[in-house]
Order: structure tokens, then sequence, then C-alpha cells
């Protein structure tokens, strides 16, 4: 591992050089019946936004579940900045934010609640942060979570991931439930984050998104990573639309083939 | 008949469940019984005297008894008498899950888009109950079927029937009366409004054996008319009027539910308090407990804690009303005083407080463990535990943040009702030591950790079975411990159980080797769960 060491606001900090922020080998998780994830190797560089595309079954949660070190590889290995995600789960942590493809319930607890609560398990939640997240995506932090609309509750759960300031944003399809405008302010927060030098490795549905906001994409089908391919070359090579790549995948599934139990 | 189907299905693990505990405890109190009692004349009635003393003391519990020296009379009182309280807690689980647990995740909406009218479907969920509680009912008659034959006695069918029948009608108007309930309320407390509502009726039905101005309202709880059937004992009755009623108040508390839910909009109460305007607010709480490990457990669930500690200090303060109630009168017959002069160094009051008080207060305390166990179930399956997860935290940390703050919790639980106790006791001019009663209610938190260790386990080994499984297990630690002397089981089996851990602190003070054994069951019990968290997938 190489290292250099940089001055930042006056202290000495170490910075990976040359590690990627996510790899993968032989990554698996079988769920029997052919369902599951399957020798996965990919590789996210540092500062990269990574798109992660796939039908509904295919293996998408189950590799951020990995990553997250929430459920335990059948095979191969995951690492994050060069920790490994079963192994080294806690380090991990410290340099992850999080967003989970469904919010869990917080019931009677109000946002504020819950953002010092989650906070709290980090040492304690920045109010000038957390304040500017919540005042460009007006989530009023003041309202019980169970008062919150679905919109509403993934705005908590993007405050949630990028309250911290992670070196890397693991995030399940962020703007599921979101309209167009916090959508916009979604995109305009991740490239903000991208360019103070965070990575971000995303799930979506949404292609004309990820051909948006992404650098990277990867195709997955029935729990394989069918493509890796930068944008740039996509469009380089004169490749037709993401959509088309992505559609040329699956003309010929079978749609009873997934790679997860439904 | 989609509902009734749906119903049924929903409730399968229930029906599953409680049918083998109606069984099973049918069954082992029939086969106990031929053990204990013997198979002449002389030694069942001799045991059904002893029996009576017993019944004497757990009338705040159990109807009185008849025909103690059959097997009928006896599994009558023994089992079909708890086996009301067990169906009851199963109505209020049930019932707020298909007012309001159901419609929290989205079946009702689902179902009532498909042109099912909000009447009809809650109607057949009622019948669909009324088949399920049937059925467990009837698994209760069979098991005294079982056991009679095993002591070479046949029953009956009749009879048999007459009992699962009141039980059922029992069970299906506590249903009722939560389904009304859980209506008005909202969503969030639904299932203790219910509880208290239920509590309170089988205190109504219960004290006023022993509170005799609580007698004129008896009529208001169907666990009085429950008792009024004895189809078992000898020359007992099947009364069909008092089952009857326990119907019609399971019919009224549906047609009433109906309404309501007719009137009301999904996911709100009847009656809708507008909240005062908050102005926004777009920063994190400043409350310092959001950092501290443990206390922040604490603080999240401090207006359920208070609810828990105000409601064991009620209880607490009624039993000692109680103790005295029945322990005065005894003083007053000169020859009985003389006889318990020398009975627990004469100290009278408290041997009963603690046998009445910390008996009930056990039972609490078990329940107080399971509901934090269900939390922490539902943190695995909702997704909470994932998010926390997400932080710099081990599994491990989780663990022992969870166990350490059960054990403040439960705690804080104990110290408030045990205060309660003290005064409520000096205020009586009951003779208690202070030092004992400190230490049997102190007591009281290792006892519930027991349970929520073994909890723990299960939470982590299948976290959607883990209280169904954890609240048999109750019930077998308490089969033991009523069991176990009269079968002379080996030391080592009845150590297991909880509830004889726990002892008898306030009349022979704390037993140190069982008090040993407790935290010996806690520590194991919440190091394995740590071991089969850092195995497992989150979420599985």
């Amino acid at each position: 591992m190489k290292f250099e060491i940089a001055q930042l606001h006056g202290a000495y900090m170490l910075r990976e050089m040359a590690v990627s922020a996510i790899r993968t080998s032989k990554l698996s998780k079988d769920y029997g019946d052919g369902r599951g994830l399957f020798d996965l190797d990919l590789e996210v560089a540092s500062r990269e936004v990574f798109g992660y595309l796939g039908p509904n079954g295919s293996g998408k949660t189950t590799t951020i579940r990995l990553l997250m070190g929430v459920i335990r590889p059948t095979g191969g290995a995951a690492y994050v900045f060069g920790l490994n995600c079963w192994r080294d789960y806690v380090a991990v942590k410290h340099r992850v934010g999080y967003l989970p493809g469904d919010m869990p319930q917080f019931g009677s607890l109000r946002g504020k609640e819950v953002v010092a609560y989650l906070g709290g398990m980090r040492g304690g939640a920045d109010p000038k942060t957390v304040r500017s997240i919540a005042d460009r995506f007006d989530l009023d932090l003041n309202r019980h979570f169970r008062e919150y609309s679905s919109g509403n509750k993934r705005k908590l759960g993007i405050l949630l991931a990028f309250m911290h300031k992670p070196d890397l944003l693991i995030l399940d399809e962020p703007t599921n439930g979101l309209d167009p405008l916090n959508q916009q302010e979604f995109y305009e927060l991740l490239r903000e984050a991208r360019d103070g030098g965070a990575t971000a490795f995303l799930s979506s549905h949404v292609l004309s998104e990820v051909e948006h906001i992404c650098d990277t994409v990867g195709i997955l089908r029935a729990g394989k990573l069918v493509r890796v391919a930068r944008l740039e070359d996509l469009r380089a090579v004169g490749e037709t639309s993401l959509e088309e790549t992505f559609l040329s995948y699956y003309s010929d599934t079978d749609p009873h083939q997934k790679a997860l139990p439904e | 008949m989609t509902a009734v189907r749906l119903s049924l299905r929903l409730g399968r693990w229930g029906l599953l469940g409680f049918s083998v505990l109606a069984f099973a405890s049918s069954l082992i109190q029939a086969v106990g019984f031929y053990q204990i009692a013997g198979h002449t004349a002389a030694s069942r009635a001799a045991f059904a005297q002893s029996m009576s003393q017993l019944a004497s003391q757990l009338t705040f519990i159990l109807a009185p008894p008849a025909g103690l020296d059959t097997v009928g009379g006896y599994v009558e009182w023994r089992s079909f008498g708890g086996l009301a309280i067990v169906f009851a807690i199963w109505a209020l689980v049930s019932g707020s899950g298909a007012a309001r647990g159901d419609e929290e995740r989205g079946l009702v909406e689902a179902v009532l888009a498909t042109g099912v009218t909000r009447s009809r479907w809650l109607a057949e969920r009622v019948m669909g109950y009324a088949v399920t509680t049937f059925v467990a009912a009837l698994a209760g008659g069979l098991g005294l079927v079982a056991g009679a034959a095993s002591g070479g006695e046949s029953i009956s069918v009749g009879p048999v029937l007459e009992i699962s029948f009141a039980l059922a009608a029992l069970g299906l108007s506590c249903y009722s009366v939560t389904l009304v309930i859980a209506q008005l309320t909202g969503g969030r407390i639904a299932t203790a409004a219910a509880g208290v509502v239920l509590l309170a009726l089988f205190l109504v039905n219960r004290l006023s054996q022993t509170f005799t101005w609580l007698a004129s309202w008896r009529w208001i709880s169907p666990f009085h008319y429950y008792e009024l059937n004895q189809p078992l004992a000898p020359g007992g009755t099947f009364d069909g009027r008092a089952t009857l009623t326990m119907l019609g108040i399971a019919m009224v508390g549906a047609a009433v539910a109906g309404v309501v839910f007719e009137l009301r909009d999904l996911g709100a109460p009847l009656v809708h308090w507008t909240s005062r305007h908050r102005p926004a607010g777009y920063e994190p709480s400043s409350s310092p407990f959001w950092r501290i490990p443990a206390v922040r457990g604490l603080y999240e669930r401090r207006a359920g804690l208070s609810v828990w500690a105000a409601g064991l200090a009620a209880v607490g303060v009624l039993f000692v009303y109680l103790t005295k109630t029945v322990i005065q009168p005894l003083l007053s017959i000169p020859a009985l005083s003389q006889f318990f002069g020398g009975f627990a160094g004469g100290r009278l009051y408290m041997t009963f407080l603690g046998y009445f008080w910390l008996s009930f207060a056990q039972l609490l305390f078990a329940a107080f463990a399971i509901t934090q166990v269900a939390r922490w179930s539902a943190e695995d399956s909702d997704g909470r535990l994932e998010m926390i997860l997400s932080t710099p935290r081990s599994r491990a940390s989780v663990v022992v943040e969870r166990a350490i703050a059960l054990t403040l919790s439960a705690a804080l639980v104990a110290a408030v009702s045990g205060v309660a106790v003290a005064i409520a006791a000096h205020y009586q001019a009951m003779d208690v030591s202070r030092e004992r009663l400190a230490e049997g209610t102190l007591l009281l938190v290792p006892f519930a950790l027991v349970f929520a260790a073994a909890g723990a386990v299960l939470a982590a080994w299948n976290p959607r079975a883990a209280v169904g499984l954890l609240g048999g297990l109750a019930f077998a630690s308490y089969l033991v411990d009523e069991l176990g002397p009269l079968f002379k089981w080996p030391t080592w089996v009845q150590d297991v159980s909880a509830f004889k851990l726990f002892g008898t602190p306030l009349s022979t003070g704390v037993d140190r080797s069982g008090l040993a054994i407790m935290v010996a069951l806690i520590l194991v019990g919440f190091a394995a769960s740590i071991l089969l968290m850092e195995r497992r997938d989150i979420g599985a």
C-alpha cells in the first residue's frame, strides 16, 4: 500500500494512494437454486461515481449489503479502501456513508432525534453540516418520523449518509421517491461530495439519472456482472444510449430467471 | 371469505403454538394429578385439601376450584384457569395486530382496494379468530382426555367440548374488546390501551373475591362469565347463559369496532387531537444522552419506561392492600394468630407480601423482558439494526449495549415499584423489612435478564421466531418450577427455571446460589448471542 503524507488544515494525514475505493474478488453470495451473486470482480476507483444497474432481483442490494458487511459472503471477498468488508467491518464504517433501499422505522422519534441517535454512534453529529443538508432539502427535523412522507424519509436517509462527510457513499436507489427538484438537489450534493474527494457507489433503475451523474456503470444480470464501462468510453466508441446498451443484455432474458428470492 | 382464509393463514403460527401450549398444559396437569394424588379416595382427599390451601393463596389469579379430588376438577382449576389468562393475552396481541398492525404494514389498504368493505373485513377477521381460538381451546380439552387416559380414566366428550367452547368464547370476547379499543386509539398505543382495559376487567373480577365493593362491577368482566362455567368438576355445570353473554360481548364489540372503522381514516384514531404548531427545525437534537451508549436506549424509551414503572408501582401498591386485607382477618383469630406467630419468624405480612407481590412481579418482569426481545427482533427485520451497523459499531457492542440498557431499565422499574411497595406497606403498618424488600425487588433484575439473555440468543439465531420461542420458554420455565418438586425432577433441571432460582427472598432471604446460577445463565446467554451475531446475516 502506498501512502503519501498530505498537509491538510495544518495537520498531517495519511492518504491512501492507488488503493481502490471498492474492490471485490470472486465475491459470491449463494442463496441456492441459482439465486444470489456470483464471482463478482469489481473495482471502483477513488473519486469515481459508480452506477450499478440491473433489474429487480439481479443482486444489486446483495452486493451493497456485502460491501456493508451485514451479510457474509459464501465465496470471495470485498474490500473498501483495502479493508476486508466482513472482517474489518467496524473500520470500514468509519469511512462509509450508507443509504439503504428501504428506510427502517424509527416510529415516534423526531427527525432530529434520529439524526442525534445515529450521529451519536459516530461520536456526535455536526450541527452545521446537518443544518446545511436539511435546509437545502427543506427537511423539517422537528417532525416525528412516522409523519414523514416516503420522500421525506428518503431525504432523512440522504442526510444520514452524507452528514459525517464520508470518503465512500454506498447508496441503494437514492432518488427513489424524491420529487424532481429534490433529485436535482441530490445530484448537486453528490457532485459536491465527489469534488470534495468522495467516491460514490449507487444502484439505480433510472438510466437517465445514471447517465447524468455517473462516471462508470456496471450492469448485473442474474447475479453476474456482465459489463463495466466508463460512460465517456461508451460515448466515444459511438455506442448507442445507455438505455439501449442496458436493454441489449436483457432482450433474451427468461422473465422467471431471477438472482434473488422474490 | 378471503379475510377468513387470510386470518387463518396469518394466525397459523399462533394457532399451532397456542394449541400445543393448551394441549401440553392440560396433559401435564392431568398426568401430574395421578402422580401426586394417587388412586385411592383417601390420598385424593388429602391432595384436594392441600390444593385448596394453595388455591386460597392464588385467588388473585385463579378462580376458586371445585372437585379438586378429581382429575376434571383439578385440570379445570389448574390448567383452564391459567389458559384463560393466556388466551386473553393471545386475543390482545391478535386483536391489536388485526386492527392496527396489519393497517400499519399496508395490508388493510391493499385488501380494501379490492372492493372488500371495512365491516366485512373486520367481521371476517373475527370469524377467522373464532375458528382459531376454538381449535386451540379444543386442544386443551384433548390434553385432558389424553392425560385422563394415562391414568386409566375416561372423560366425557360433552364437558370437554363445553369448557373448550367457554374458553374460546372468552378469547373471542377479549379479541373484540381489543378491536374496539384499537379502533378508537392510535396505532402506537392500541396494544397498551387494550392491555390496560383487559387487565382492569380481569382484576375487577378476581379482586372482587377480596374487595367486596368490587363485586357489584363483576358483571362487566367477561372473565366473570367464564368462571361461571365449571363443567369438568363433578356436579359442576356449563352455564349456557354466561357463555352466550361472552359471545354477545364479542358480537357487540365487533359491531362497534366495525362502526368506528367505517367512520375513521385509515392509519388514524377516531378522534384526532390537532397538535400545536411547531416551527420547522433543521438541527439535530442537542440532548447529550444520544451520545452515551446504553443511556440513549433508555432515553429513547423514556415514555414506555415511565408507563412500566408507574404501572408496576400501582400494581405493587394494590398487592400491599390485598395482602393486608387477606392476612388481617386471619390474625384476628387467636388460634391462628398463635399458629402464625411461629411462622416465618412472626413476620407474616412480609412472607405473604413476598408470595403475592413478588410472584406476580416475576410474571410482569418476564413479560417486560419479552417485550424488549420483541423490540430487538423488530430492529433486525425492519432494517434498523442494519442502519445501526452502518455506523462504526461492532455487533458485539450492540449486544452489550442492549444488555446494559435492559439492566438499567429493569433496575429503574424495580426500584420505583419497590419504593412504592415500601411506602404503601409503611402506611398500612405492615411489618416488612426494608432490606429484604430492597433485595427481593432488585432480584427481579437478574430474573428479567435471564429471559433477556435467552431472548438475545434466540433473536440472534432466528429473530422472527424469537418472541414465540421465548414465550414458550418462559411458560416451560414456569411449569418446571411448578411441577419439578411434585415430580421430584433432578435439581439441575429445576435450576434451569428462573422462577425456581428466584426463590422466596422476602421470607428466606436471597438464595445466593440461585443468584449465582442466574448470573451465569445471563453471561452465557449474552456471550452466545455475541458469537451468533458475529456470524449471521443481518435481516435474514
